[in-house]
C-alpha cells in the first residue's frame, strides 16, 4: 500500500554525481535586521546554508516551527521582503536554458522565472484561492502571464493539464468553497504545476489534510515530479511522509542544517544526536515502548547559544560544542553532518529514547 | 456502586441551518454512547477526521453545548441540570479542557501566571494570593514547571511545548478528575511533543485524572490511550481497546484510516530495514 509512494526504491545505487545540480545554495546567510529604538536586532533565521538538489528527486526539508525552513524556502524563491534580507552568500539554478542567480536578477527577470521555471504549493489552498472567484479565474490570474496561449486556447491546455492529474476540468466551474480540503489542494498543484516547472517548492501541502486525503496528494505529488522529471523541494516536521515521500533529506535545527543524506541513510542511521532523537521519539503503531521527549526548548534565533546550537539539549555535548560551531561533513559517501562528536566518532551517536 | 465518572448516552447534535426556504440540517453527532468508571482513570481516545463530530462531542462534554437529544451525566448528575453559577463553578473544577494552540488559549497581552492565580481562585478554597500562588506552583510542579520560570512572562516568550505545559498546569489547579484534550499536540513541535503526550499518562498514573483524548493521529493514540472510539460523520463506527482495535480494525472505515497512516517503518519494507530503533551498524 504504502510504499507505492515511491517508485524509485531509496536502496537503489547512489545516483551517478550530475555535473551541474538544478539548485546550488552556497553559504546562504538571510537575517530579520530590525532596529527599534536605536538597538539593532538581528535575527538569523537562516545561517550559512549549503546544499545541492539534484534534477529529478524530491528533496525533503524538515525541522521544527522557527527552525528556519520557511525563512529559507522564501529566500530559495527570492520572495524575501524586509525586514529578511540575504546578507551571504548565493543561491543559483541552473535551468535547462541557462543559469540563474537569483540574487543578481533583476525583479523583471525573477518574475520570468517564477511559474514558468520555479513554482510554489502553499499550505492553505484556502488562502491560495480567492473565495469569490470561480476556479477557472484562479488559472486565469496565476498561470495567463506565463504561458503563450490565450483564449480558448488556454482553456483548453488547463483541461488538459487536468486530466493528466485526473482530476475532472468540472472543478473549473466551482468556488473554493465548494470543493472539498483535499480536492482544493490538489486545484493548488495543478495551478502550481501548469507550466511544467523544473523546480517545485512545496511548502507543508498535506499539513492541513485528513490522514486518508493526504496520501493522494503525495502520490500526486510524486507522480508529478516522474512526468516533468522535475525536482521537488519538499517541507515538512511529519518525518513519516518524508519516510515514505522525499529521496534525500535535510534537517534543519535553529536557522542551520545540520544533517543531510538519502532518507533512507538518515533514518537508518541518524549522524546527529537531534535527528536520532527525532526518529526514535516518533510514536509507531504497534510499538508500546516509551518514548522520551526531549528536554529543553529550541533557541531564539534572535540570540542563539554559541557553538553548536543544539548542545543545550544534546545528551552528547562535549566541550568543544560550547565553543565552536561545527560544520557540516561527509562523513559516509552523501551523507554529511554538522556534529564535533560524530565527526570524530560516528557509532557514539545513537538513539536517546 | 459509585456512579460512573462519565456516562455519555445515545447523545445527538443536530445543527440546523437557514430558514423556511432553505433548511440545510447537519447531524454531526449521531447517537454516541460510551462511559468512563469512576474507580479507574483512563486514556479515552477519540479518533476522527475533520468533520467527524469530534469537537461537537467535546464540546457538549464540557457542557457549553447542549446535547440535541441524549442524556451525558458526570458523576450521576445530567449536565442539564447545571443551571446556576455555583453549579457550573463546581462543575467546571471537576472537568477541565486543554485545546489545540496554546497561543490561541492565551491572550498575547495578559501574563500566564495570572491565569494560574485566577484559576485557583475561583476554583478552589485559596482566596488570598498567597495561597493561590502556592497552588499554582504545586500545579506547575506536576507538568515539570515551576512557578518561578512562568512569573511576570507573556505567552510570546516561551515554546509552544511549554506553553502546553502551562495550559495544562492551569487545568491541574483545581485538582480536576477529567480532561478533555482537543488535539492538545498537533499544535507542538516533534521534539516536545512527547513531553506533552508523556505527561497525560503521568496525570493518569500518578494523579488519577481521566482523559479525554481527541485526536486524528493514530500513532500518538496508539501510545498512551487505553480505550477508544473512532467516529466517522458523527457516529462511532468502532470502539474498544485502544491496541487491539488499531492492531486489526474491522470497519471498513478504521481500516481505510489505519492503512493512510504513514508508517517510517513501512517506508522500507521491501529492504533490510525491519522497523523498530533504527539499526546502528557498526
Amino acid at each position: 500500500m504504502i510504499a507505492e509512494l515511491r517508485s524509485i526504491p531509496s536502496s537503489d545505487v547512489v545516483k551517478a554525481p550530475q555535473a551541474v545540480p538544478l539548485l546550488s545554495v552556497d553559504g546562504l546567510k538571510a537575517y530579520y535586521k530590525v532596529k527599534l529604538f536605536g538597538i539593532d536586532r538581528e535575527v538569523r533565521a537562516v545561517d550559512d546554508v549549503s546544499l545541492k538538489i539534484n534534477r529529478n528527486e524530491i528533496y525533503g526539508l524538515a525541522g521544527e516551527s522557527s527552525s528556519g525552513k520557511t525563512s529559507l524556502i522564501k529566500t530559495i524563491a527570492g520572495a524575501i521582503r524586509p525586514p529578511l534580507r540575504v546578507v551571504e552568500g548565493s543561491v543559483r539554478f541552473a535551468f535547462k536554458d541557462g543559469e540563474r542567480d537569483v540574487y543578481k536578477l533583476s525583479p523583471h527577470e525573477l518574475s520570468a522565472i517564477r511559474w514558468s521555471h520555479l513554482s510554489y504549493i502553499m499550505q492553505g489552498s484556502m488562502s491560495v484561492l480567492n473565495p469569490v472567484r470561480r476556479i477557472k479565474h484562479a488559472f486565469a490570474d496565476f498561470a495567463l502571464p506565463h504561458v503563450s496561449a490565450k483564449g480558448g486556447d488556454f482553456t483548453s491546455l488547463v483541461e488538459r493539464h487536468l486530466k493528466r492529474l485526473h482530476l475532472d476540468p468540472a472543478v473549473l466551474q466551482a468556488y473554493p468553497h465548494e470543493l472539498s480540503g483535499g480536492m482544493r489542494q490538489r486545484v493548488t498543484i495543478a495551478l502550481a504545476t501548469i507550466c511544467s516547472p523544473e523546480f517545485i517548492i512545496a511548502d507543508e501541502p498535506t499539513t492541513a489534510l485528513d490522514v486518508i486525503v493526504q496520501k493522494g496528494v503525495l502520490s500526486m505529488i510524486r507522480e508529478i515530479q516522474q512526468e516533468f522529471g522535475s525536482s521537488v523541494l519538499f517541507v515538512t516536521h511529519d518525518m513519516a511522509v518524508h519516510a515514505n515521500l522525499t529521496d534525500r533529506l535535510g534537517i534543519m535545527y535553529a536557522g542551520r542544517l545540520v544533517e543531510e543524506g538519502r532518507t533512507r541513510d538518515v533514518f537508518k542511521r541518524p549522524l546527529h544526536p537531534y535527528t536520532a532523537h527525532l526518529i526514535s521519539s516518533l510514536p509507531r503503531i504497534g510499538d508500546e515502548a516509551p518514548k522520551k521527549g526531549l528536554e529543553g526548548s529550541p533557541p531564539s534565533l534572535a540570540d542563539p547559544p554559541p557553538g553548536c546550537r543544539f548542545h543545550p539539549r544534546c545528551p552528547l555535548a562535549i566541550d568543544i560544542c560550547r565553543r565552536e560551531a561545527p560544520p557540516m561533513v561527509e562523513i559516509l559517501p552523501g551523507h554529511r553532518t554538522a556534529c564535533h562528536v560524530a565527526q570524530a566518532d560516528p557509532a557514539r551517536v545513537r538513539p536517546v529514547a | 456502586m459509585r456512579p460512573n465518572l462519565l456516562e455519555v448516552e445515545h447523545v445527538n447534535k443536530i445543527f440546523t441551518r437557514g430558514g423556511f426556504v432553505s433548511r440545510r440540517v447537519n447531524h454531526a453527532v449521531n447517537d454516541v454512547s460510551f462511559s468512563l468508571a469512576a474507580d479507574k482513570p483512563e486514556v479515552f481516545t477519540i479518533i476522527g477526521e475533520s468533520g467527524s463530530g469530534k469537537t461537537t462531542l467535546a464540546g457538549m462534554i464540557l457542557n457549553s453545548l447542549p446535547p440535541t437529544s441524549g442524556q451525558i451525566r458526570f458523576r450521576g448528575k445530567d449536565l442539564r441540570e447545571i443551571r446556576s453559577r455555583r453549579a457550573r463553578l463546581e462543575f467546571m473544577s471537576h472537568v477541565q479542557a486543554i485545546f489545540q494552540n496554546p497561543f490561541d488559549a492565551f491572550n498575547p497581552l495578559k501574563r500566564i501566571d495570572r491565569y494560574l492565580f485566577s484559576a485557583a481562585q475561583r476554583f478552589t478554597e485559596c482566596r488570598t494570593s498567597e495561597k493561590a500562588e502556592e497552588r499554582a506552583d504545586e500545579a506547575l510542579h506536576k507538568v515539570g514547571l515551576s512557578l518561578a520560570e512562568v512569573r511576570g512572562r507573556y505567552p510570546h516568550e516561551m515554546s509552544g511545548g511549554q506553553l502546553q505545559r502551562v495550559a495544562i498546569a492551569r487545568a491541574l489547579v483545581s485538582n480536576p478528575s477529567l480532561i478533555v484534550a482537543d488535539e492538545p499536540v498537533s499544535m507542538i513541535d516533534a521534539s516536545l511533543r512527547m513531553t506533552v503526550i508523556n505527561l497525560f499518562k503521568k496525570l493518569r498514573d500518578e494523579f488519577g485524572v481521566s482523559i479525554i483524548y481527541i485526536t486524528h493521529d493514530l500513532a500518538t493514540a496508539y501510545y498512551i490511550s487505553d480505550r477508544l472510539i473512532i467516529m466517522q460523520k458523527g457516529r462511532v463506527v468502532e470502539g474498544g481497546d485502544a491496541r487491539t482495535v488499531l492492531a486489526a480494525p474491522q470497519h471498513p472505515y478504521s481500516i481505510k484510516l489505519r492503512q493512510a497512516v504513514l508508517s517510517v517503518d513501512d517506508a522500507w519494507r521491501d529492504s533490510s530495514f525491519t522497523g523498530g530503533m533504527p539499526a546502528i551498524a557498526t
